[in-house]
């Protein structure tokens, strides 16, 4: 392929450049001329070089160079960083003269695309190509959060700051409700899972990233294609040289905002006595002991500074934490052999104490050519690492309690009576849950030229991964534990994967107008993955922890494993034809048979096709000297979705317990446990088959066009997508008199449309300075067209609209309802409930409202009697907010002068929903509560025992701007010495501003948009050093 | 280099021959309908599962909230769920989330019971295993049916395993004639594969002679009184009460396992599951790992005292430790007004007061600390967290002794009406001689309230002596289907066609 390319290269510039053949002559000494940038300015500094030699020399100040000692068959470089190098031929010129085409341009660059590449003005699909040079470096300890902001539709949340997290990646909105959102992603031609925590690649270690957004890209990747796909190319063996690269990363954390915790006991307990006084309760904060022995102390004590402790228990459990990224990578080329071995150390540390991550990734990459038609390579990446969970320490916890018994370090844990699990140091020094993982990648391929234009490519990938989760809950501090008498285990969890895939791709130019490559190839794919885990409870001696479990009660030992494996055969094609470099076209077609389904579906057939137009190659837009690039793409496809667990087409018994003769028994029999129903916490049975399950499948339209003006220094890619996906997978209700509950169908649909828009420009391009800045900006609209049969889904109607819905999600506790709902003609997990019209302030106000008893009372909810009929119940319900955005728009800019370079990302998000779950449970809003005397309309009163409707006063506005991003480099060239080839030092801050009317921490939240507190996002500094040798 | 080459290209070329599995991949991990039901220890553990299904979350407590709820026992908290409330205030409509939970934990048991019959029966098994796992099966078939009629009336009668989708929508009987037939067929079938043969959590012959008289016992009432469908049954009154008196008496004659227990506490004492009382009782444990394999029953019945370990005072002045509950079940004042003063199932297994380790009381029903007077029948001293052994008492020997004096109505049935008096210490009625037989079966139903109380069986002989809105306020107004039946579930009305 990448012969084949240099040769269409030489071809083409042998044409541009047939105008300047002279007049034959025999014998040149001496060839000369001037390089200029496509603007029409002088180059200055370019390398330029006869072939093969040391023969070379480079350009003045004016851009004019001179080289002796050349022969016609000469073959001369011109070369400059940041610019496409250039090889011509001298022939029988004496004057040569070149415009050089800057790199970012990208017109030629060459796309890595599924099962082969094309060049970049050839793509008919919607593909993005993000090279890894143009992206400053950022912490990151995986891929996905590398993507943010590179490329239109695509879009990246990292709702987490936990050591190690990974992020969402949703490419053109979610296609799928139960199967799966998460983008493919693959590895040097190795599919090796879906996005969201792909942990063991480096950044460091990759070179480029595309994205294949619309059908004609992804349905090669059939039944796994319809969230797009992620392709990863990793770096190969540096060009003709050996280099070895140190980089340094070392990264500190902050929150961005002040924890919003109670500083104030007086002001807490007040509030606390009041709310349960209003709700009928004996308060709290009255100088007593509870039940369990517990003294609270009386406001007045608190507010007279008699109460000796006040404690901050954020900063018992929290901490700046410190990360490190260190990686050393040895690239070398020789004719034959590249060779890559790089290796990554990273530690990263969690806000919590000692919940820290650490990782170690070796990446050993070779590619030989054995003979000149015979070329083979492996990738070996081997990833090892470990991770000690202590998150989730109650920072919140109640602040008029010492840490110790009287605040003496030198006594026990101050427990607040019998049931406190919550002590954070009595968990972080007694409690352990640590996890180490193993992961290895290794792939083997061997590619053989057959025919000038045929070659045959095989290759077979094996991944093995490892995780082992050990656990102890002590007798005391934990539930577990206390519940148990201490409980600890082991959780082991195994996968393996080969994929083998072999194919034939056909490459050829007819008659210099007809260009046409067809591909063809077979895959195969096994999966298999295993799981065990032992538990022990009832511990004589705790001293082992979970090291020795056998020490658990033997009559409370358990065991559970399983085993799960899937196949996957494949058929594959793609042809691609370009005639007269102007009109284009792709077809592809994929077959996959799996056995997650059942005999009656178990292949299904993804074709797609697409039609390009350069019309920038037509004479009557060139006529116009106005588009560098002007090109019309359609495509449209079917690809497919299919994650979900395998065995669903099989009958399953379930298994359990059960207590006979003093000692427990298995049990077992038809009816499984297939999940829990997430408002009544009820098991849900299943276990039925359903042999006629089939794929989900994703028809995507995908008009698009390409554009670039004055000498591309300025562009523009549009597109428009419209994806309808059917035959989602779901589960079904069965008649409950069957025994079973539910059983997994195919049944809805979804719609997602969109308009994709980038503008890129070279803003400055002369001399020192370089200003280039892209823009992004992107609208999905997503709705549910359908949900299937009403009856057999179970769905609700809303009584005033008729609109069909069911609830999607979990429940919230404090509303004892799901507050998102799949809603016919409405986007996925939009909200659902009452609304609220301000606060009553008098009760016959709250009675004319509709309302009762105490929700009729001064300083309730007022909520809104939809339907009109005089009383509040279920049926005023109704869609309040959607926590879809309407549109996400980027700005990246990067500005260079000399050695110095300067990036920033800026990121946002309008018009999404955020439904807000502490709106009134903060120490921060929870003051501003209606009282007789502050007759509020903004905030209820206090009252514990609240029955609270989930409505719209508890929604507020997401839309964020960030400055996401902002680094800045120096970059070391030329120190002299001879064994320093250059160098890196940056600075990057991560999360730097955010603006927002959101009254959280935070507004990016998954993509459920419902916001739980927690504490604030993290800003991160970071200072890194890189070195070539 | 070269060395690593070779082993690339051994690679490579193993792929050709690389052994590529098929499209169908066997199950490797779990059972099913293709590998199970091959021994006779495979049908015994299936069995065990049908037993299984009696404790789910969705069955066992539930059956407190239809069986104590809906009557003049117990009210629920204040801050329960609607569905709760509704039961309660006899609003159950066929969307209520309870309702479906029980409907649908039945027919699980069920499904669960067809298996054994129809994997058992015939495969060549010896005799001794076959009738006793067919006995088993059996006796749970018409133990969950039983509970289905009880509550919904006419609802499906499953008599086969359902394990394919087209399988799934079954038909209503024909009538009560059509119900009790099956139930009865099944618990014949059950007494004759029998024997007398204890395990807690099991049933054996007895459990189905008392649960056929208590079939028997339902009918003859259910008809007597006019309670709506049961004019169908093709029986006479009276000779469903004689069979009711028959069953019931083989129990108390004709066997020894079993026995009245002089001593109330010992009924309820949570260690002694193998009481001479208990002829049939769950079976669940505290050192199971998850609800339903051990149970949180105390924590229904027991109020919430601030989550805190508190001590009951017992009758010989020792003292007995517990959690503290959820207060989801509250006594109710009617129920306190029953019992007579005196009578010791409310001095000693009704709680008012509560201790600390050292015998200091901590608080009264009088002073507010306890939310009401509670019962001692699910309080178990060796909890772990929330986890207890507490088990439903499902048939008591005493049941089957009121039961019995119910059904016969005479002066045999007087003695063992005496004898549960006798317990309690109250007084004892000498003869039946100035009562009319329902005038003694009246009483016999009080007796009932009082022995039975937080059993889950109160609403059961309301409805079968149709004095539902005699006896519970809120059940005022319905009408009689309603106040005899609940509907049928929403889910099943919608997905099945056929109802």
């Amino acid at each position: 392929m990448k012969r084949l390319y240099e040769r269409f290269k030489v071809v083409m510039l042998t044409l541009t450049l047939c105008s300047f053949t002279l007049l034959a002559s025999a014998q040149q000494a001496k060839v000369q001329g001037v390089v200029k940038d496509p603007s029409g300015l002088t180059l200055p500094g370019v390398n330029v070089y006869e072939k093969g030699t040391t023969n070379g020399t480079i350009t003045d100040i004016n851009g004019i160079y001179s080289l002796d000692g050349l022969s016609n068959e000469s073959v001369i470089i011109f070369s400059l960083i940041g610019m496409i190098q250039q090889e011509i031929v001298v022939g029988e010129q004496t004057i040569i003269d070149v415009v050089m085409q800057d790199e970012m341009q990208g017109l030629d660059e060459v796309v890595v695309v599924g099962y082969g590449s094309v060049q970049k003005s050839d793509l008919t699909g919607s593909v993005a190509s993000v090279k890894m040079e143009n992206i400053p470096m950022k912490p990151s300890n995986s891929i996905d959060g590398l993507l943010q902001g590179q490329s239109a539709g695509v879009q990246v949340i990292s709702p987490s700051d936990d050591p190690g997290a990974g992020s969402i990646i949703r490419i053109r909105g979610g296609s799928s409700l139960n199967a799966g959102n998460d983008p493919l992603v693959v590895v040097d031609g190795f599919p090796i899972g879906y996005a969201g925590d792909i942990k063991q690649i480096s950044p460091q270690d990759i070179a480029s990233m595309e994205i294949l957004k619309d059908a004609s890209a992804s349905a090669i990747y059939g039944s796994r294609g319809a969230n797009g796909v992620i392709m990863i190319t990793t770096k190969k063996g540096a060009k003709n040289t050996t280099e070895i690269t140190v980089s340094q990363q070392n990264t500190i954390s902050e929150f961005t905002s002040q924890l919003n915790l109670w500083r104030d006991p007086a002001l807490m307990a007040e509030l606390s006595n009041e709310g349960r006084s209003n709700g009928g309760f004996v308060p709290l904060y009255i100088g007593a002991e509870d039940a369990n022995g517990v003294y609270y102390p009386s406001v007045k004590e608190l507010s007279d500074g008699s109460w000796p402790y006040n404690t901050r228990w954020d900063d018992v459990v929290f901490r700046n934490p410190v990360s490190n990224n260190t990686n050393v990578a040895v690239r070398s080329q020789t004719d034959k052999t590249q060779f890559s071995l790089s290796t990554t150390y990273f530690t990263d540390e969690g806000v919590y104490i000692e919940d820290d991550y650490s990782k170690l990734n070796i990446n050993l990459n070779v590619i030989h050519k054995l003979y000149e038609r015979l070329t083979i390579g492996t990738n070996v990446i081997f990833s090892t690492g470990d991770r000690n969970n202590n998150g989730g320490l109650a920072y919140w916890r109640n602040p008029i309690f010492p840490i110790y018994e009287d605040n003496d370090p030198t006594k026990d844990y101050y427990l607040i009576g019998a049931q406190d699990f919550s002590h954070p140091l009595a968990l972080t020094k007694h409690r352990s849950n640590t996890n180490e993982f193993l992961d290895f990648l290794g792939t083997g391929f061997i590619e053989a030229e057959l025919l000038t234009s045929l070659k045959f490519k095989s290759q077979l990938n094996y991944k093995f991964g490892r995780s082992i989760t050990d656990y102890y809950n002590p007798k005391k501090y934990t539930l577990d534990g206390t519940f148990n008498n201490g409980s600890g285990g082991i959780n082991n969890w195994e996968n393996s994967e080969i994929v083998s895939e072999s194919f034939f791709t056909y490459d050829k130019t007819f008659n210099e107008l007809h260009k046409l490559n067809a591909m063809a190839g077979f895959s195969y794919q096994y999966y298999k993955s295993r799981t065990s885990e032992l538990k022990a409870y009832d511990f004589l001696n705790e001293s082992l922890g979970n090291g020795n479990l056998s020490a658990g009660n033997p009559e409370k030992q358990r065991v559970s494993n399983s085993l799960t494996e899937t196949v996957m055969y494949s058929w594959l094609g793609r042809l691609n034809y370009v005639f007269n470099n102007k009109y284009l076209a792709t077809f592809s077609m994929r077959a996959d048979g799996s056995s997650k389904f059942g005999s009656n579906n178990q292949w299904a057939y993804f074709p797609s096709g697409a039609l390009g137009w350069k019309m920038h190659n037509e004479d009557f837009i060139q006529n116009l000297d106005v588009f560098d690039e002007l090109k019309l793409r359609g495509s449209y496809g079917i690809s497919g979705n299919q994650g979900i667990p395998p065995y669903l087409i099989n009958s399953r018994y379930g298994q359990d317990q059960y207590y006979v003769n003093g000692g427990w028994q298995t049990a077992i029999g038809p009816g499984y446990v297939v999940g829990q129903d997430s408002h009544s916490g009820k098991k849900i049975w299943g276990g039925i088959p359903n042999p006629d399950l089939k794929w989900e499948s994703t028809q995507q339209v995908n008009i698009g066009a390409d554009f670039a003006f004055f000498n591309r220094r300025f562009r523009v890619i549009a597109d428009y997508y419209n994806k309808y996906t059917t035959d989602l997978l779901r589960e079904r209700w069965l008649s409950p008199s069957s025994s079973y509950d539910r059983m997994w169908v195919n049944g809805g649909e979804i719609k997602n449309q969109g308009f994709e828009l980038t503008l890129e420009g070279d803003i400055v391009n002369r001399n020192d300075w370089r200003l280039s800045a892209s823009m992004m900006f992107s609208r999905n609209v997503n709705e549910v067209v359908s949900l299937g049969d009403e009856l057999a889904f179970g769905l609700s109607t809303d009584s005033n609209t008729g609109m069909k819905y069911e609830f999607y999600g979990n429940t919230v506790e404090a509303f004892r309802a799901i507050p998102s709902i799949l809603g016919v003609g409405e986007a996925v997990g939009v909200y659902y409930g009452h609304k609220v019209a301000g606060i009553i302030q008098t009760e016959e106000e709250g009675l004319a409202a509709g309302l009762s008893g105490a929700m009729a009372q001064p300083g309730e909810f007022k909520y809104v009697d939809i339907n009109e009929d005089g009383v509040i119940d279920e049926k005023d319900r109704t869609v309040i907010g959607d926590p879809n955005p309407d549109f996400m728009a980027s700005l990246n800019m990067q500005l260079s002068y000399r050695n110095f370079d300067l990036a920033m990302f800026i990121n946002s998000s309008f018009g999404q929903d955020i439904f807000n779950t502490k709106a009134f449970s903060e120490p921060s809003n929870q003051p501003l509560r209606w009282t007789q005397d502050n007759r509020t309309n903004d905030y209820p009163s206090l009252r514990e025992g609240r029955n609270v409707y989930m409505s719209d006063w508890y929604i507020q506005e997401g839309s964020f701007i960030r400055l996401q991003n902002l680094s800045l480099g120096y970059n070391i060239k030329d120190l002299g010495l001879s064994w320093f080839k250059r160098g890196r030092i940056h600075m990057n801050a991560t999360n730097l501003i955010t603006w927002t009317d959101f009254e959280g921490y935070d507004p990016e939240l998954g993509s459920d948009g419902i916001y739980w507190g927690g504490y604030p996002k993290l800003r991160k500094w970071t200072l890194g050093l890189e070195l070539t040798f | 280099m070269k060395t690593l080459n070779n082993i690339i290209f051994g690679l490579i070329f193993a792929i050709g021959l690389f052994s590529c599995q098929g499209l169908d991949i066997k199950p490797k991990g779990f059972y099913s309908d293709e590998n199970f039901f091959k021994t006779v220890e495979d049908a015994d553990a299936a069995l065990l599962y049908a037993y299984d299904a009696l404790t789910l979350v969705s069955y066992a407590p539930i059956t407190y909230y239809f069986g104590e709820l809906s009557t003049d026992n117990c009210t629920v908290k204040p801050d329960e769920g609607a569905d709760a409330q509704a039961i309660v205030n006899w609003d159950v409509t066929s969307q209520n989330e309870l309702l479906l939970q029980y409907y649908r934990s039945i027919y699980i048991a069920v499904n669960r019971a067809n298996a054994v019959i129809e994997n058992v029966e015939g495969r060549g098994f010896n005799k001794v295993d076959e009738n006793r796992l067919l006995g088993e099966a059996y006796f749970l078939r018409a133990w969950n049916h039983f509970n289905v009629v009880r509550a919904f009336g006419l609802a499906p009668m499953q008599r086969s395993l359902i394990d394919k989708l087209d399988e799934t929508n079954a038909t209503l009987p024909a009538n009560m004639q059509e119900v009790y037939s099956f139930l009865i067929e099944d618990l014949t079938k059950a007494i004759d594969y029998l024997n007398v043969n204890r395990s807690v959590g099991r049933a054996d012959k007895v459990a189905a002679q008392a649960l056929l008289a208590k079939i028997y016992l339902f009918a003859a009432t259910a008809k007597e009184s006019g309670v709506p469908k049961y004019a169908a049954l093709t029986e006479s009154v009276e000779n469903l009460y004689a069979k009711a008196a028959e069953y019931s008496g083989y129990v108390l004659n004709e066997q020894g396992e079993y026995s009245h227990d002089a001593s109330l506490q010992n009924i309820y004492n949570v260690e002694m599951p193998n009481g001479p009382e208990h002829i049939f009782i769950l079976s669940m444990d505290v050192s199971g790992t998850q609800e339903g394999d051990y149970s949180k029953l105390s924590k229904y019945f027991i109020p919430w005292i601030d989550g805190a370990a508190v001590y009951l005072k017992n009758a010989d002045d020792t003292y007995t430790i517990t959690h503290d509950g959820w207060s989801v079940f509250q006594t109710e004042g009617t129920l306190l007004q029953a019992f007579e003063s005196g009578d010791k199932r409310r001095t000693d297994l009704l709680v008012s007061e509560i201790f600390d380790e050292t015998g200091a009381s901590i608080g009264t029903v009088g002073n507010g600390v306890i939310a009401y007077e509670f019962t001692r029948k699910y309080v178990d001293p060796n909890y772990e967290g929330d986890k207890t052994s507490t088990r439903p008492y499902f048939i008591r020997y005493s049941d089957v002794q009121l039961m019995f004096a119910e059904a016969s109505a005479n002066a045999d049935g007087l003695a063992q009406y005496n004898q549960i008096r006798r317990r309690a210490g109250v007084s004892e009625l000498t003869s039946i001689g100035g009562l009319s037989t329902e005038e003694f079966r009246t009483l016999v139903i009080e007796e009932r309230q009082r022995e039975l109380a937080f059993e889950g069986d109160r609403l059961w002989d309301l409805r079968r002596k149709n004095i539902v809105q005699e006896k519970v306020i809120q059940a005022a107004g319905l009408s009689p289907e309603d106040v005899s039946f609940y509907p049928i579930p929403q889910r099943e009305i919608d997905l099945n066609p056929n109802i």
